[in-house]
């Protein structure tokens, strides 16, 4: 699904260099985990997959089902198949939430040459989404994220997941600031879309996400790189010492 | 009063010490000394007596007489929202110095004893073991814990500038600008009239005509002034203006923070001020300019006080300059005063904190200018007024971003307090923004003292009057944070004295 | 300066122009203010930003009529009755009939006297002349040659359409609508159409106590438009004034708002959205308020958008004005450009003026670029880049949109910025 070879990326405006060649290959219907400590690059990562600004690609490829994501728009990325849950979700007041996922949804399908959804078909599945995720039509009428608790943003974008059906989902520190509660409603909406053809990267600090969203494989990410690669049983080795003894294990100190 | 007395965020026992030790103008005495005056009234033969009493060279005198040409073609201005009483410009002295004056003391030992005195009873020691300056409350502070060089102004000369030997040895120049015209005039004459020019405005061309005296500074490449500096401008004699001129430069790379306080003694007809002030800054380097100005604001029937008509401008020439303007305005009758900051460099930063508190009759209409030239430049402008009494307190900013200012940024919040409903409170910004890149912000508000907080005050035994002072101190805290230590904690004291009779 | 006495500027300005007419001692009057005031010019700090230069001169610069049948006319979806002017001329053939349920309307040009509105016509211009002069109103007083006069007296059943219509090139209308609510009435004035090569426009609202007047205008789409219009409005106890504007194109727009609260618990909101594409002509768009709060509990609120680009320059100059003892004031103000590209300008002047202690008084401005993070999310989550940045303007125009309370006026303005951004993509 999803291959990402030798990439190196630095800071377009600084002399910084945040990627310092990653490989990881995600296969098809896969939930893969990367952990690591803060400033290990994997943020970044998540926002050079989906085509941020601010990055220079200095070296590597990204490939999404065989096609070179790095070439493409953000919203060609995200016809493509890719979906990031922001760990921050931005605010657009004045644009409903409705609004902007029967755009966005009716953008990807025109671009994938598929017919628009009519508002009435739109707002069946979008209620019926919402409502697995305990949203309510109060939610669905105000603007985009605005106002919204931490808990509720988060919810908010694991329905745009739902309703965008992509391929790749990439969850950048979905859990921060969430509650337990919260936490696995959100899991549990995570949970329910996955399927044999739908892959995952669920990036975070914490092993408690990877407790309601089982991966297959974990990643230890560290100075830009992937240092170590292993199964569930790694995040819970990070649970229990840290990340102290696996950066020294690679010549790493932790930043602080 | 309760030791855990916690009254808002901002507001400390510090606070309510001072509050409690407030008391009336504490400066409106008067220093009976013998003076010389000139005669009364402006002319072209004025211009030359200063200049001849400066014992100036040909080229400031003929400086002086085209900025006096220039001034007579000019209109007085009109468009601040001060109601200004005429003033009749020919009925005023324009330079008055202490007799003993006449021949220039050559060290502090040999200041006339009177002169020391007054600036001893204002809190401003002119002795070098004696180290804070111009400052309430300094001589609580551990002696020998920061050195602050002073220049005092009396009327129209300097009559002494301390450390000026501890600060040669760093190579920076602090003395009067009367003595730097005369022993650094390459200086001068590369930089006078540079940031301000001639033809600036009507008060500022006045200014180049008829200066008599002021303060000049000249932080050379590379150097961090080893202490503060700072001047003291007292007016003593009846009608008479002062017209000082402060020249700050500092040169690559340098630091200086420089201090200026100022008072008058309490008399019945107005007096003019009208100074300039002018500082460049060069390519990374840094000027901190802090003023508490505590002139005569008048009686509570607005009576007498200073008109304080001051021209204050920063440069910021080089890239990565930086300027931080901050103010306390509680005296003055009228003033009429815009520190601004031209970002000419790229990535140069300007700021502007200030606080003006009117009471009585009192009139200020002040603010800023930021002039966005360069690149990636920022400014930040933070300004809180207070109306009380029957006074009026305006904020007037300019924000301009040009064209070639890309990525650049402003900031600003403006917030006025009404004690009373015979004050006003006024705020007119002009915001210009010429490219897109930029982004700038504009906030102001408008309320009076918030009447939950003066109930739990008093309700926690605090008296009316104090409890204003309290939080108004509280609404000014972010601006008093931005001053130097010892002016923080005079500016505290400022505040509660001159809301005094504001309420009840 | 020899015998033969060059014409002033006034003069010019004045000439074939007729001061009789309706209400001729206001007219008069409106002629010595305007003598004594003179035209305004480039020095007047209240034309700081804004060059009067093409209002002030003899004749207007030609402008051809423009031609958008390429879309439906604006309020179509509403029913309403419209009175329609072209090039300044009542057109009685093309409007509806004047008879509406709980309102008078007559026509200036025909009414020999009408006492309500001869007693009204140019006061509250007059009172908005302090404390800046507006030369412009004060010609259009003494000069307007047509309008229209009405008076609700009750619940208007239907919005009042006037619709300007230009034809010939030179057209320079001059008209002054005096429009009386009385208590308790209810209307909803609609305005839309290029008016003219040049257009001054007077509108006097008197809204009495506890009365509500709505007005939602479309200045649109003629590239060549130069229109100087001013509101001067008077709100009594518990009435409530709401007015919206919609400008899109114009090389040359002034629309000056002056809103006096005279009576306790009254509400008045002014707001308006502006785009600018300098790419087809030049375009300057001003927007000048001036609130007064002259009563206790008044509520006002000014919201002022603009979007900017290829070297179009938005000014704003707004003021709220509380005068002693209007206690309990809540005025609010927000000006705010969005710069599309870097030709582009805002200029702004956002003023508070506060004489009475007991208030609640802010105002905000800004100004930059579209939030590059908001457009990232959106394009992440497939919208096209020009799709998200035209929902990115939509979005930073919603504030002054909701100003408008009918839901199928509001929908139908959204459909014009819609069509508009597409128009006008890059």
């Amino acid at each position: 699904m999803l291959e990402i070879k030798n990439l190196h990326v630095k800071l377009e405006e600084e002399d910084k260099v945040i990627l310092k060649g990653v490989n990881l290959t995600v296969e098809t219907g896969k939930v893969h985990a990367i952990m690591g400590p803060n400033g290990s690059g994997k943020s970044t990562l998540s926002y050079v997959l989906s085509g941020r600004d601010g990055y220079e690609v200095t070296d590597g490829s990204a490939l999404l089902e065989g096609e070179e994501l790095l070439e493409m728009e953000p919203e060609e990325r995200a016809a493509a198949g890719l979906f990031l849950a922001f760990q921050y979700p931005v605010e657009i007041p004045g644009v409903g939430n409705m609004t902007f996922l029967r755009t966005a949804l009716n953008a990807q399908r025109k671009a994938r040459g598929q017919d628009e959804l009519s508002a009435g078909e739109f707002l069946k599945v979008v209620r019926e989404k919402a409502k697995t995720l305990k949203i309510d039509a109060d939610m669905l009428k105000r603007p985009v994220n605005v106002g919204f608790s931490g808990g509720e943003k988060k919810r908010n974008e694991i329905l745009q997941m739902a309703m965008l059906e992509p391929k790749m989902c990439i969850l950048d520190e979905t859990d921060s600031g969430l509650d337990v509660d919260a936490m696995r409603l959100v899991a549990d909406g995570v949970n329910a879309l996955r399927d044999a053809g739908r892959s995952f990267l669920v990036i975070t600090h914490y092993q408690r996400l990877l407790d309601h969203i089982k991966p297959d494989v974990v990643h230890i990410m560290a100075d830009g790189r992937i240092i170590q690669t292993g199964g569930p049983e790694l995040a819970l080795e990070v649970e229990q010492n840290g990340y102290a003894d696996i950066l020294k294990a690679h010549g790493l100190t932790e930043a602080v | 009063m309760t030791s855990d007395l916690e009254i808002r965020e901002g507001v400390d026992r510090e606070t309510v010490e001072t509050v409690q030790n407030m008391g009336s103008y504490k400066y409106g005495w008067e220093t009976e000394i013998e003076m010389e005056f000139a005669p009364k009234g402006l002319s072209e033969e004025i211009v030359r007596l200063i200049s001849a009493k400066n014992d100036e060279p040909e080229w400031m005198l003929e400086w002086r007489l085209a900025a006096f040409r220039r001034w007579q073609e000019m209109p007085e201005p009109d468009w601040a929202m001060l109601n200004i009483p005429a003033i009749d410009y020919q009925d005023i002295y324009y330079y008055a110095r202490p007799k003993s004056m006449e021949t220039k003391p050559k060290s502090l030992d040999e200041v006339d004893p009177k002169l020391l005195a007054t600036y001893e009873k204002l809190g401003i020691p002119l002795k070098e073991q004696l180290i804070l300056a111009g400052v309430e409350g300094a001589e609580d502070l551990v002696e020998g814990e920061r050195q602050v060089a002073v220049d005092a102004v009396f009327d129209s000369v300097s009559v002494g500038t301390t450390f000026k030997d501890k600060l040669a040895e760093a190579g920076v120049i602090f003395c009067s600008i009367s003595e730097a015209i005369k022993e650094h005039p390459e200086l001068v004459k590369k930089y006078l009239g540079t940031v301000v020019p001639q033809s600036d405005n009507f008060f500022a061309t006045l200014n180049c005509a008829v200066f008599s005296d002021g303060s000049f500074v000249y932080v050379p490449p590379g150097v961090k002034c080893p202490m503060e500096l700072s001047t003291y401008f007292r007016i003593n004699a009846e009608n008479t203006g002062q017209f000082e001129r402060t020249l700050i430069v500092a040169d690559k790379g340098a630091y200086v923070s420089y201090l200026e306080g100022c008072t008058a003694p309490k008399r019945d007809t107005a007096q003019l001020h009208a100074a300039v002030v002018e500082i460049v800054i060069e390519e990374d380097a840094e000027v901190k300019y802090s003023t508490v100005q505590n002139w005569f604001p008048g009686d509570e029937n607005g009576k007498g006080g200073i008109y304080n008509f001051v021209t204050k401008r920063a440069d910021c020439r080089g890239d990565r300059a930086k300027v931080m303007w901050t103010q306390v305005e509680t005296g003055s009758a009228i003033t009429w005063k815009y520190p601004s900051c031209i970002l000419r460099g790229a990535d140069t930063q300007g700021e502007f904190y200030s606080i003006a508190i009117t009471n009585n009759w009192q009139q200020a209409d002040t603010g800023t200018k930021m002039i966005h030239l360069g690149k990636n430049s920022k400014s930040r402008i933070v300004s809180k007024g207070i109306s009380a009494g029957h006074a009026q307190n305006t904020y007037r900013g300019l924000v301009s971003m040009h064209p070639k200012a890309k990525n650049s940024r402003n900031y600003t919040q403006c917030d006025s307090l009404l004690i009373g409903d015979k004050c006003g409170a006024h705020t007119v910004p002009y915001i210009e923004v010429k490219n897109n890149s930029s982004r700038v912000e504009h906030e102001a508000t408008t309320s009076k003292v918030d009447d939950d907080q003066l109930f739990y005050c008093r309700a926690r035994g605090v008296g009316e009057e104090e409890a204003v002072a309290l939080v108004v101190n509280g609404f000014c805290r972010e601006v008093l944070q931005a001053l130097p230590m010892e002016f923080a904690m005079e500016a505290q004291s400022l505040v509660a004295i001159s809301l005094e009779g504001s309420v009840g | 300066m020899g015998a033969a006495v060059q014409k002033s500027t006034l003069e010019a300005r004045l000439e074939g122009l007729s001061t009789t007419g309706f209400a001729p001692a206001a007219r008069k009057d409106a002629l010595a203010r305007l003598v004594a005031m003179g035209l305004p010019g480039r020095r007047d700090e209240y034309w700081r930003w804004t060059n009067p230069a093409d209002f002030i001169a003899a004749t207007p610069v030609p402008a051809q009529a423009f031609d958008d049948s390429d879309e439906a006319p604006v309020f179509e979806a509403t029913d309403r009755v419209k009175l329609v002017f072209v090039d300044g001329v009542f057109d009685a053939d093309a409007s509806d009939d004047l008879a509406l349920a709980g309102v008078e309307i007559t026509r200036l040009a025909e009414a020999p006297d009408l006492n309500w509105a001869s007693g009204l016509y140019g006061t509250l211009e007059v009172a908005g002349q302090t404390p800046v002069a507006r030369p412009l109103a004060a010609l259009n007083t003494a000069a307007a040659t047509d309008g229209l006069l009405i008076r609700a007296t009750a619940k208007a059943e239907k919005p009042i359409n006037l619709i300007y219509i230009h034809r010939s090139e030179v057209s320079d209308p001059i008209l002054h609508h005096v429009i009386r609510l009385e208590e308790g009435a209810e209307l909803t004035i609609l305005e839309n159409g290029p008016a003219g090569a040049r257009f001054n426009k007077v509108m006097e609202v008197d809204v009495a106590k506890g009365a509500r007047f709505h007005h939602v205008r479309v200045q649109g789409r003629d590239h060549e438009r130069r229109a100087a219009t001013a509101i001067f409005a008077r709100v009594a106890e518990e009435a409530l004034f709401k007015s919206f504007t919609l400008t899109v194109n114009g090389v040359l727009t002034r629309n000056e708002c002056v809103i006096d609260m005279v009576g306790d618990d009254a509400v008045a909101h002014v707001a308006g959205a502006a785009l600018g594409d300098g790419a087809s002509d030049a375009f300057l768009h001003d927007d000048t308020v001036f609130v007064t709060h002259g009563a206790e509990r008044g509520e006002s609120r000014q919201v002022f958008k603009k979007v900017l680009k290829h070297g179009a320059v938005g000014t704003f100059q707004g003021k709220i004005l509380v005068k002693p003892g209007a206690q309990k004031t809540d005025g609010y103000q927000i000006s705010q450009s969005l710069l599309l590209d870097d030709d582009s300008q805002f200029l702004a002047k956002p003023e508070l003026e506060i004489y009475a202690d007991d208030v609640k008084c802010s105002h905000g401005s800004t100004t930059g670029a579209i939030d590059e993070t908001a457009l990232f999310y959106l394009r992440s989550r497939g919208v096209p880049m020009e799709e998200a940045r035209g929902l990115l303007v939509l979005s930073f125009l919603a504030d002054a949109i909701d100003e408008i309370e009918d839901e199928g006026l509001r929908d139908d303005i959204v459909g014009r910025l819609e069509a508009w951004l597409n128009r006008h993509r890059d």
